[in-house]
Formats: C-alpha cells, sequence, structure tokens
C-alpha cells in the first residue's frame, strides 16, 4: 500500500501549510516523515536544508512537534513539563522566570504554571506544547490536528499562538480537519487524497464557501 | 570531554532528575518503599536481638558446660568420657541478615563417648509445613520483595511513555534515546537509594549492636562482598525491567512479562529447583541413616568385620607390643586400648557416613547453585547464606571441628585409663584435677575466603546473570515510539 505518492510540498518561513484530507491520505504519514519516523521509499525530507534520513538528530534541532494532545508528565507541574521537554531539546538551562514568561506567551496564567499536569484541560496542554516550541525556537513546527476536540474559544486561542510564531519566522505545517481553522490560520491549503496532494493554493485567494466546495468535490470520486 | 559528551551527560543528569521527581510523588512508590524499609528494618531487629540473647545464651551454656567438665570430681575416665559435653555452634555476626540452614541443621550437639550425634535444637522441627516458604528475614526481603518494588517503579518506564505519546514526543525533539535509557536507569536507582541506603546503613549499625565486628576484617569483607551480591542482584533486575519495558508495547504487557518473571523467580523456581536437588541426590532419613550407622559399628563396614574379631586382633597385637602372653600381665589398662581401639574404628563409620550425607547435601547444593541460571534468586540466596556463615559447608566445618574436638576429649580420656591402671580397673577413679587437663572448646569459623569456594557455581550464574541483563538493557530498542 502506498501511502504518500510523488508528493512535492515546499514550505517556506512565515508560511503556514494546512493539510486537509480524509483519514488515511497521508497526512499524518507526511508529518512523520518530516520526523524521520518512517522512511521514504523513493525523495527526500529536508528540514531546513538538513536531510532528515542522513542527520536525524540534527534536523530535529529545527523542528516543534504537537500532537493532537500535546502528551506531559502528569506528576509534574506545567512548568516542569516544559523545563524537562525544553531543556532536553536544547541541552540548555532556563531560568524560573523565563519558563513563566513562556508560559504567559502560550496563554497560560501565572497560577496554572506551578499546577499539576494532571489537572490540566487539553487547551492547556496544547498551550504548553506551543511553549515548547518558542522555548526551542524552532524554526519548523509540525502541528497533527492540534485544534481538534479543542473548544472555539481555545482553539481561537490557539491560532492566535499559530499566527505569532508564524509572524516570527516560523514555517509551519499543519494537519487538520477543520476547514475553517485551515482557513482562518493558514496561508495556504493542501488537499490530500490517497496519498497524492490534488490542490495547493492560497487561502488568500480562495474564500470559505469556494474551500468546503472544493474539498468536498475531492472527496466524492 | 567533548561537548557533545557533555551535553549527554546533562541530558542523562536532566532525565533522571525527572524520574526521580515522579516517583517521589507516586504515593505508591512511597507506601512500597516505606513498606520494605519497615519489613527490612524489623527482620533486622529480630535478626540481631536474636543474635544477642542467642549468644548470650550459648556462651553461658558453653562456659557452664566447660565447669561441669571440669569440676565433675574424682572419676573414672570412661565415666566421665559418658557424660561428655553440649557444644554450641556460634551465631556468625552476620546471621542477623541471614538465618541460612541454622533453623534446619541445628546449633548443638552432645559429645560423648562411642558416638557422633545429630545436632539438635532446629526449630525447623517445631514448625508447620508452612513454614517452609522461609523466615523472614532481612535476606528474604532483599531476595524476594526488593525486586518486586524495582519492578512495580520501573516498568512503567517506557511502556507508558509509549503508550501516552510522550516517548514519541521527545523522539521527535532528537533526545538522544540511549541518553533516556541511562538517565531512567539512574534515576530508577536513586529513587530506590532510599530504600537500599538506610538498609545498608542499618545493616553497619546491627553488626555493630551485635557482634561489634568481633572477628574483625573477616566480618567487615563479608558484609561489603554482600553488599555487593545484593547490588549486583538489584542491578541485575533492574536492567531486566527497563529492557523489558522498553521493549513493550503498554506497560500492563511489561508488568504481566515482569510478574511471571517475579515468581519464577522468587516463588516457583526456588521450591521446584530444591525439590529437584533432593530427587536426584537423596538424603536417608535420620532413622535409616542411625541404623546404617549401628550396623556398620557391630558387622564392620564391610560386613566382614565384626567387632568381637576386631577386638581379637587388638589383643594380639597388644600382647605383641608390650611381650607378654595375657591379658591380666599387661602394664597398662587393655579395656582402655580395646575401648580406643574400638572408638577409632566407630570414626571410619562416622567419617564414611556423615561424609556421605555431607557430600550430598554439598551435591544439592552444587545443583541448586546452578538454578541460578533459571532464577537468579537462587545464586544470591546460596551467596548470602555463605557470606552469613549460616549455609551448609560452614555447618558443616562446624560439625566437623566439634567432632575431631569429641575425638580428642575421648582419646584424652581412654589415654589416661590406659597408662594409670590395669586393666579390669573400672572401679578406679582419676584425680579431680585431671579434666581441666583436655582444653576447652574453641571454634574459629571459616575465613571469608573459605566460604566462598564452594560458591563458585552461584557467582558464575550471578554473573552470568548480570551480563545478560546488560545485553538485554543496552540493546533495548528504545527508538520504537510506537
Amino acid at each position: 500500500m502506498t501511502a504518500l505518492d510523488a508528493l512535492t510540498l515546499d514550505i517556506h518561513a512565515g508560511e503556514v501549510c494546512c493539510l486537509l484530507g480524509a483519514n488515511g491520505a497521508g497526512k499524518t504519514t507526511t508529518i512523520n516523515l518530516f520526523l524521520n519516523f518512517v522512511a521514504p521509499t523513493s525523495g527526500e525530507a529536508l528540514v531546513c536544508g538538513i536531510d532528515v534520513t542522513k542527520d536525524p538528530i540534527g534536523s530535529k534541532r529545527h523542528i516543534a512537534y504537537i500532537p493532537e494532545t500535546v502528551m506531559l508528565y502528569k506528576n509534574l507541574t506545567g512548568l516542569e513539563n516544559l523545563e524537562y521537554f525544553a531543556s532536553l531539546a536544547t541541552n540548555e538551562t532556563f531560568r524560573r522566570e523565563q519558563l513563566v514568561e513562556f508560559l504567559a506567551d502560550a496563554g497560560l496564567r501565572p497560577d496554572q504554571v506551578d499546577q499539576r499536569v494532571g489537572g490540566y484541560s487539553k487547551g492547556m496542554r496544547q498551550k504548553v506544547g506551543i511553549a515548547i516550541a518558542s522555548a526551542k525556537r524552532a524554526d519548523v513546527l509540525l502541528l497533527d490536528e492540534p485544534t481538534s476536540g479543542l473548544d472555539p474559544k481555545a482553539s481561537n486561542e490557539f491560532s492566535g499562538l499559530i499566527a505569532r510564531l508564524r509572524e516570527r519566522g516560523a514555517a509551519i505545517l499543519m494537519a487538520t480537519h477543520d476547514l475553517f481553522r485551515a482557513k482562518e490560520s493558514g496561508t495556504r491549503v493542501g488537499i490530500m487524497k490517497h496519498g497524492r496532494l490534488v490542490a495547493d493554493m492560497q487561502t488568500a485567494d480562495i474564500g470559505h464557501a469556494d474551500l468546503e466546495r472544493l474539498y468536498l468535490q475531492h472527496m466524492k470520486d | 570531554m567533548s561537548s557533545q559528551a557533555v551535553a549527554g551527560s546533562a541530558t542523562l543528569m536532566r532525565v533522571a532528575r525527572k524520574e526521580m521527581t515522579e516517583m517521589f510523588r507516586d504515593g505508591r512508590f512511597r507506601w512500597a518503599s516505606a513498606m520494605v524499609l519497615c519489613l527490612i528494618t524489623i527482620a533486622t531487629l529480630t535478626g540481631v536481638r536474636s543474635y544477642k540473647a542467642l549468644a548470650a545464651e550459648q556462651q553461658a551454656a558453653q562456659t557452664a558446660m566447660r565447669g561441669f567438665w571440669i569440676d565433675q570430681g574424682a572419676k573414672n575416665p570412661h565415666s566421665a568420657a559418658h557424660y561428655g559435653l553440649w557444644v554450641f555452634k556460634p551465631k556468625m555476626p552476620l546471621s542477623f541478615v541471614d538465618y541460612g540452614v541454622d533453623n534446619y541443621t541445628g546449633v548443638t550437639t552432645w559429645l560423648e563417648a562411642h558416638k557422633q550425634n545429630e545436632f539438635t535444637r532446629r526449630p525447623a522441627m517445631d514448625q508447620a509445613a508452612v513454614a517452609r516458604f522461609g523466615e523472614w528475614t532481612a535476606a528474604a526481603v532483599l531476595q524476594m520483595l526488593l525486586p518486586l518494588l524495582i519492578i512495580m517503579l520501573a516498568f512503567p518506564a517506557f511502556a507508558a511513555e509509549r503508550e501516552s505519546g510522550t516517548l514519541k514526543q521527545l523522539a521527535a525533539m532528537g533526545v538522544p534515546m540511549t541518553q533516556l535509557l541511562k538517565g531512567k536507569a539512574l534515576g530508577t536507582a536513586g529513587a530506590l537509594s532510599v530504600v537500599v541506603i538506610p538498609a545498608t546503613v542499618l545493616g553497619v549499625l546491627a553488626l555493630f549492636l551485635s557482634a561489634g565486628f568481633s572477628r574483625g576484617a573477616d566480618d567487615i569483607i563479608r558484609f561489603v562482598s554482600m553488599v555487593a551480591v545484593y547490588l549486583a542482584y538489584f542491578v541485575v533486575m533492574l536492567a531486566i525491567t527497563l529492557a523489558v519495558s522498553a521493549r513493550s508495547r503498554s506497560s500492563r504487557a511489561a508488568l504481566l512479562v515482569l510478574l511471571a518473571f517475579w515468581s519464577v523467580n522468587s516463588l516457583i523456581a526456588p521450591r521446584a529447583v530444591t525439590d529437584l536437588a533432593r530427587r536426584v541426590y537423596p538424603t536417608t532419613s535420620s532413622f535409616e541413616f542411625q541404623k546404617a550407622v549401628a550396623e556398620d559399628l557391630t558387622s564392620g563396614i564391610d560386613g566382614h568385620n565384626p567387632a568381637d574379631e576386631r577386638r581379637k586382633v587388638v589383643e594380639a597385637k597388644a600382647l605383641k607390643e608390650y611381650g607378654v602372653l595375657s591379658v591380666d600381665a599387661l602394664p597398662v589398662n587393655f579395656d582402655a586400648i580395646a575401648m580406643q581401639e574400638s572408638e577409632e574404628y566407630g570414626n571410619q563409620v562416622f567419617d564414611k557416613h556423615f561424609n556421605a550425607l555431607y557430600n550430598q547435601y554439598r551435591a544439592q547444593n552444587g545443583l541448586t547453585q546452578l538454578g541460578g541460571l533459571v532464577a537468579p534468586l537462587l545464586a544470591v540466596r546460596s551467596l548470602s547464606m555463605g557470606l552469613a556463615g549460616t549455609d551448609v559447608e560452614q555447618h558443616r566445618d562446624f560439625a566437623t571441628k566439634a567432632e575431631g574436638y569429641r575425638r580428642g576429649l575421648i582419646k584424652f580420656s581412654n589415654d589416661y585409663f590406659r597408662d594409670n591402671t590395669q586393666t579390669g580397673a573400672w572401679d578406679w577413679k582419676a584425680s579431680p584435677d585431671v579434666w581441666a587437663r583436655y582444653p576447652a572448646f574453641a571454634y574459629d569459623a571459616p575465613t571469608v575466603k573459605a566460604a566462598i569456594a564452594p560458591q563458585r557455581r552461584a557467582l558464575a550464574t550471578l554473573g552470568v546473570w548480570f551480563v545478560l541483563a546488560m545485553v538485554a538493557f543496552v540493546s533495548a530498542p528504545v527508538f520504537r515510539v510506537d
């Protein structure tokens, strides 16, 4: 079975590319390809010019990955989780004020940072994920359905954070089912089907209704 | 160090610190480690108390025995030999950790003329069959419960992170997985040190309280070796637990595999191997043993040399030696010569039977030590008993030395009887000061070197486990994120 077929995708700094498509269309596989969790049978995946199969550790230095639910250690506080992941990712030591600032930037209230993550909502976990990405100063963000299951307000907040990271020059690839969110936060939208990229357009050029019509058209046959 | 190595060790320490933080915050860990530490403390204090009580009791009894022997007054030497005395196997300082076979072999024996007695005061004789599960000694806690604590602590190390997806996140960050593996090992070891370090300190204190290092350097070497053996055992358990966790898809699967291993190691294999050893190298019952000894004493070891014929040979030899024609003409007491001769013949019989018995025990233990290949606990148990000085081999050493003392004592009385009287002087009495001339019994326990010599197989099997566990640990495929 072919998961991805002749996929060519190039995302520049300051771009948010949203991948749409049914389950099994190859969105997650595309992300896993950049993370070197799956190896391409042909072709190559480059992150900031680094071939991920040849230098898996080096390429990951540029990447922040945020899955559907950011998984954290429930017996540690939000701040401790951030410290653990950020210091492991960067090999740097962070001061408490820095960590609190990252979390505050990601929208976590100061009284929440010292609570154990066991009591966090999904939205709060995603914020910690964003804080980790900021602490890491990642050039590339790989987001796998990061807003699914978030309430509209949390989802909206998340889009705001993505926009901020984009403005700072990150290249962002986001797999999503949410057409509205794709149009709102994406600068580009790609539609995938059976491992192929069947459509690729700038969101500025297309309205909500047109995007939906185009998507459904592709899903039909 | 290269900058990469520095970064690596920093990662390792971060992982270790986070593991410890998580464990210390886990109520289950706090409870379990407090309980294990409590059990070790209770077992150790009980051990120390029983050591002190028994040591004092034995010291008093031994002194009293010597007193009875010296003060038995004017008496026929042969009566004195029959009067006999009790000797006690001194408790070894480290026996508070591991009672070993003491409860099964007994700690005291009656030394008297004509026979090598078996040991008595075996608490195991008064216990129900359930006692075969063993006493709650510190050794039992260290051998069975501590591995359980290690498993409980470390089984989710990778499996749970794989399940929850944090492992994938770490992998996505480019965290070197070998550092993660080592960091987790270090962190778990750090958490365990809250049990292991106090337990070791307790051991040192207990040693001070009980024996006060009365045997000097040898006790220190025994104690340090014992700590090393148990640490090696814990490292094996930790490495296996992490290796299994790293290979398991879910923490539930890891726990099941590890609990199965734990039950084989601590419950099934020890019973099965012990039963197997007993079947392969059977020993006779006490009743049959005594019957066989009695048989050999009357009709001769080979069955062609009965007692009355042996006496004739001795008589001829004595007459020839002193150049006389009849027993009555001998300048010495022939009864004493005959008794000593029969005593020496009896000694051959006892040697034959007791050596056969102890060699059978040795063969059983050799097989049990090999069983360490199935269950490392068996190797550790053997080494622990050996170092505590409570194994069968060191019991045999005492039994042999006590028997040597008995033989010397009987020979002393027979020779005295022979040289100072003539045949038939059964009414003659030796002066009361004679008895003190035979020295008191003093037992020198084997050195640690001698104690470890019969433990080669146990050491080897523990070594095999150590290497296997390390290989399993180092080759753990932690990079598999789901």
